[in-house]
């Protein structure tokens, strides 16, 4: 008997240690999760956004999921970042540092003033870090409220239902475990994740009242119950940015990686492992340089065997981000199987072409347009060779002004103002510039491009 | 009426057609009626090309009389939306049918005002007659995909009257008076009242003339799109009346090898000044070009900013945008030769290949993954540069089913596919 009562404080002694662990654990580990608010400025509005950000180290960087800054934005446009902590309506501020290729994370550095009160997630790392979290096993997370409540942290509880690589290893919650850009723990306060944007939950609300009306979709944008592994996260932690637009960037120059179905696989023989179509290969890029050509297969990176995934689309995934992780310079060897033949390609990777926002841009306010310098992938997406390129792009139409009543879309191609050619964007914007400027003017002329057609738009000026 | 107004009577048909269609994975037949107008005594029945197609497997002919005979197709227009079919002379004839032959008037007299009679069979209702007037003679409207998908109206102007014309008027004459063809029924505009158009007899005749020589009538392009000048005159400095606007030049075409691009001023084929302000102004300059034989080289003077130049292009055949259509039942696939036009106007790198137009649920092509509008480029590795190569494998499959491998194209992505028996 005395022997089951010491037995029972143990117990009992246990118990209210873990049940007194968690609170503790929760107010530690508030302590790396921040709130951040920043405005997206366009042509024609100002727009607050607010995302959630993991601190990453003692100098006050914050990593943001790639999803926070849409991708049209570009990081001119962003201004005026703020960092809160969790029920802490004082803000500090914040600078856009740019964005990681390969993990997609924005990174955003705090003031120093903030910085003695973060805590880097690195503190949390369970020790050796080695292990997965088992299927079944209970995970936790932060979640904050929003501007209007103070960011006022809150706390959310799973189970890991499955885990999958997506290339990335993928933990997947029964329900939503931590908001989006947020991490996610073990029971004993180990890191063991860190929330992706969502896959979306989505909830269909339908009307008592109005029976027939068709049911209104919510997404719960606002917590997620998807998750990267801690694998995925801490290796790249140091990946900060050189700049805004994350250069250098690795350039492949092979276009529309298409994944091939089980069936496929083994009419090739491919049994044990994947491949993936080449569309298209980009010309004067590194991928044509060396010989690849459309239609080829890749088999194999550097004699590694591309991996079975499931679903099958991942191996293009994976295979981008084989060339993403990788610095312009670096060699890369691709097996592709050309017809019948397996045939290596040596690739030595090249610097991306400048992207579309990276490109100039000028907001004409009287004509009501962007226009933005024509890009590498401007010509791509037009099917034009390089050479052959010269005008704009309307980048932004306003609606109902000038050029939108003439019936300038976005993305159309400007190849010609006033009957003449640009030979390079400080032309145009000279002769936008000067059109605008002239209070005069009644009207002038645009010679444009939109899939394969061309039209002369005559835009009137009041 | 007068005689001739009687005689038309006796020479107006209807027609029920019988045609394949190949969109869902399969052969499937349809029915449809339209009407038509007997032209010679050795059995020419003219109608629309949206009645009569290649499509058609089975085409009877209803004279006045109420007496049935089959007929053949000779040729179609699917530009001027005519086509042209041959009764069965000999099975008439057996039968001691008797047919009265229509004549064509001049469509180049009428005026706006003028009393018109619609003749043909709408809804079904055979042998009805409208009556209304010209409503303008010169009517332009193009329309890319008016006759059961394909191109019609770049080359003809039309006649819009406001007899009442109604589905199944089709094919069937508009005629004065006197009983004078002056026009082919064609179509109507859907929920307007009485806005109705017909080809002119003039284009008629022409096709007809065409049609019964070689079965088809063959013109020319070099790729140019024509835009009116509308209010732009001033603008590009032109002369009064001079020029018409290329709107834009199909990519690959000759005038687009030759340089030309959309937004110069076309001012003169071979020396003869064109004058394209006005929308129904284009077709005459557009039949300058077709009525060329395929592989004459036209002069074309052009303006571009300040400069006016000269340009030598040599035409080809224009070739319509809709391919040859086939049916593979055991893959549940049915799909249409990829044409030249088809080709430049979604910038793939050859006309090789088809284009899938429809899949049938739980058949290997549907369960592999293809969908309509992917372009199959391969089979078994083997390019498909012809039907032929399509119809082979499927013959093979149908012997023997095997896994057969297929490449097709989505947009500009390429993918893999296995038909799996």
């Amino acid at each position: 008997m005395k022997r089951f009562r010491l037995f029972f404080a143990f117990w009992v002694v246990v118990a209210s240690l873990r049940a007194a662990d968690l609170p503790a654990l929760w107010t530690e580990r508030l302590k790396c999760v921040v709130a951040v608010e920043f405005f997206t400025e366009t042509e024609v509005d100002r727009r607050p956004n607010v995302v959630f950000g993991v601190v990453v180290d003692t100098q006050g960087t914050i990593i943001l999921p790639a999803a926070a800054i849409e991708s049209r934005v570009v990081p001119a446009q962003l201004k005026e970042f703020k960092v809160y902590r969790p029920g802490d309506p004082a803000s500090a501020a914040g600078v856009y540092l740019g964005q990681d290729a390969l993990t997609g994370w924005h990174f955003v550095r705090v003031e120093e003033r903030l910085r003695p009160l973060l805590v880097p997630i690195t503190q949390f790392v369970a020790p050796g870090n080695a292990t997965e979290p088992a299927l079944a096993e209970e995970v936790w997370g932060i979640a904050l409220r929003g501007k209007d409540e103070d960011f006022m942290p809150y706390f959310l509880q799973s189970r890991v239902a499955l885990i999958q690589s997506l290339p990335q290893r993928t933990g997947i919650a029964q329900q939503e475990v931590a908001g989006p850009g947020l991490p996610v723990f073990n029971r004993d306060g180990g890191f063991v994740g860190l929330a992706l944007s969502s896959f979306g939950q989505t909830f269909l609300q339908f009307s008592r009242a109005d029976r027939g009306g068709s049911p209104t979709m919510l997404i719960n944008v606002e917590e997620s119950s998807v998750f990267h592994l801690t694998s995925e996260v801490l290796p790249y932690l140091a990946r900060v940015p050189l700049n805004e637009f994350g250069r250098p960037l690795a350039w492949l120059g092979a276009y529309g990686f298409e994944p091939m179905d089980r069936e496929v696989a083994a009419f090739l023989k491919l049994e044990a492992q994947s491949g993936a179509v080449v569309s298209e290969v980009l010309e004067g890029s590194p991928a044509e340089k060396a010989g690849m050509q459309a239609r080829d297969i890749v088999l194999a990176i550097d004699g590694r065997s591309l991996p079975r995934f499931k679903p099958d689309r991942v191996v293009v995934s994976y295979v981008e981000r084989e060339v993403e992780r990788r610095a312009p310079g670096d060699a890369l060897t691709l097996t592709v199987l050309r017809g019948t033949e397996r045939v290596d390609v040596k690739v030595t990777l090249g610097d991306e072409p400048k992207l579309m926002r990276e490109a100039a841009r000028t907001y004409y306010e009287r004509l009501g347009f962007t226009a933005r310098e024509f890009v590498y992938g401007d010509a791509i997406a037009r099917r034009l060779k390089v050479a052959d390129t010269a005008g704009v792009v309307a980048h932004f139409v306003k609606g109902n002004s000038p050029v939108s009543v003439a019936g300038l879309r976005t993305d159309d191609w400007i190849k010609e103002i006033d009957g003449v050619e640009p030979k390079s964007f400080a032309e145009a914007a000279e002769k936008l510039a000067a059109i605008q400027a002239d209070g005069a003017r009644t009207e002038f002329v645009l010679l444009v491009g939109r899939g394969g057609e061309t039209a002369v738009l005559r835009v009137k000026l009041k | 009426m007068s005689r001739g107004f009687n005689r038309l009577l006796d020479a107006v048909v209807r027609i029920d057609v019988r045609e394949v269609a190949f969109e869902s994975g399969a052969r499937r037949y349809a029915s449809s009626i339209g009407s038509g107008v007997i032209l010679s005594a050795d059995g020419l029945v003219l109608t629309n090309a949206h009645v009569a197609s290649p499509r058609a497997v089975e085409l009877s002919i209803t004279l006045s009389n109420l007496e049935r005979v089959s007929a053949k197709l000779v040729g179609w227009d699917h530009w001027t939306d005519l086509a042209l079919l041959r009764i069965d002379v000999a099975d008439a004839q057996r039968r001691g049918l008797k047919f009265a032959i229509a004549e064509f008037g001049d469509s180049a007299k009428l005026f706006p005002g003028q009393t018109v009679f619609a003749v043909g069979t709408p809804h079904g209702l055979t042998r009805t007659v409208t009556r209304g007037i010209i409503s303008n003679n010169n009517r332009y409207f193009e329309d890319t995909n008016g006759v059961n998908g394909y191109e019609t109206g770049a080359f003809n102007t039309w006649l819009q009257t406001d007899a009442a014309i109604n589905p199944g008027n089709s094919g069937g004459p508009l005629v004065t008076e006197d009983g004078r063809v002056v026009g082919i029924s064609s179509r109507g505009y859907l929920g307007a009242n009485n806005l109705g158009f017909a080809i002119p007899s003039a284009i008629a005749r022409r096709i007809v003339d065409g049609l019964v020589a070689d079965g088809a009538i063959t013109r020319s392009t070099i790729g140019l799109v024509p835009g009116a000048l509308q209010d732009l005159e001033n603008f590009y400095a032109l002369a009064l009346n001079t020029g018409v606007l290329i709107n834009s030049v199909a990519l690959g075409s000759p005038a687009a090898r030759a340089g030309l691009r959309g937004g110069d001023i076309l001012l003169a084929i071979d020396g003869v000044k064109v004058d394209g302000r006005f929308p129904e102004q284009l077709p005459p300059i557009q039949n300058l070009i077709a009525n060329q034989p395929v592989g004459a080289k036209l002069r074309l003077t052009y303006k571009r900013g300040a400069q006016t130049a000269e340009v030598s292009v040599t035409t080809e055949k224009l070739e319509s945008r809709v391919g040859e259509e086939w049916a593979f039942e055991k893959w549940g696939l049915s799909v249409r030769r990829v044409s030249r036009t088809f080709a430049r106007e979604n910038q793939l790198s050859s006309d090789n290949g088809v284009i899938v137009i429809g899949v049938q649920a739980g058949f290997p092509a549907e369960v592999a993954g293809l969908s309509r509008g992917d372009v199959i480029t391969k089979i078994n590795r083997q390019p498909v540069d012809a039907l032929a190569v399509m119809q082979a494998a499927h013959a093979a499959f149908e012997a023997k089913p095997a896994p057969t491998l297929i490449e097709a194209q989505r947009d500009r992505r390429v993918s893999l596919y296995i038909l799996k028996p």
